[in-house]
């Protein structure tokens, strides 16, 4: 199932299926690309930033900028 | 003078990094994003001297806030200056990817896999001698905190040259 990585449920795992064009660079130097792995790890109240596991790092990421990446979860 | 830049990823320990090559003692915490501003201290090595430059981390040269803006600026600012890349050897992929934009930019680079005893913790092997010999740059695996690998990372300063991204991305292609 698609779904925006915003979405994504606490300990939820999935994989990038596509990220804005404009944005691409930007997340790329944290470690998230197209066919990545994900876990959702954090995510912080009151719109706050949202904590993910890649390659076994955690990044966080603005809300904002997770409503424009779209994942694949895992069933 | 010869400058050394410091650059790498936020919380990877370039602050250690500058104490151990400065003698001098930076604020140093265990948590991204400590050092916004840049420090300067001096190093001296075959009778000469060195400024090192302890800048901000930074995920790329797109820079997204202040600390990264200040550390793109002070790359483009010292065109003449050695890098030495500082990345956590345990989240390697994000390390490389912004190693490759210094190299691309033309930069001499020396690449420290720090916290090297991290990733021997997570169970990764990282073959050293492979990405030297893709990348052809000094590659040193270090442990900031104890000390380890600085001697082979200040020999190889001398060894650091610029390299053509082109040329490694065709050694990447060749190990395919």
């Amino acid at each position: 199932m698609e779904k925006k990585l915003s979405e994504m449920n606490y300990e939820e795992e999935g994989r990038v299926k596509s990220i804005e064009q404009d944005l691409k660079n930007k997340v790329a130097g944290m470690g998230i690309r197209v066919d990545k792995n994900l876990k959702m790890i954090t995510k912080h109240p009151l719109k706050g930033p949202i904590v993910v596991e890649v390659d076994g790092a955690h990044t966080s990421l603005a809300l904002s900028i997770a409503d424009r990446i779209i994942v694949e979860v895992k069933e | 003078m010869r400058k050394i830049l410091l650059i790498g990823n936020p919380n990877v320990g370039k602050s250690v990094f500058f104490n151990r090559l400065t003698g001098a003692n930076v604020i140093e915490s265990n948590y991204p994003g400590t050092t916004v501003d840049y420090t300067k201290g001096y190093m001296k090595r075959d009778s000469k001297d060195f400024e090192i430059i302890d800048v901000p981390g930074t995920f790329s040269l797109e820079p997204k806030d202040k600390a990264e803006e200040v550390a793109v600026k002070m790359l483009e600012e010292e065109r003449e200056a050695l890098i030495i890349c500082v990345i956590d050897a345990s989240k390697i992929e994000r390390g490389l990817y912004l190693a490759l934009e210094i190299i691309e930019k033309g930069y001499p680079v020396v690449l420290a896999l720090n916290m090297w005893d991290m990733a021997e913790d997570k169970n990764m092997q990282i073959d050293i001698e492979k990405l030297k010999s893709i990348l052809n740059i000094p590659v040193v695996p270090t442990i900031a905190i104890s000390g380890k690998g600085f001697k082979e990372v200040v020999l190889s300063l001398k060894k650091a040259a610029s390299v053509g991204v082109n040329e490694i991305t065709e050694r990447v292609g060749e190990i395919k």
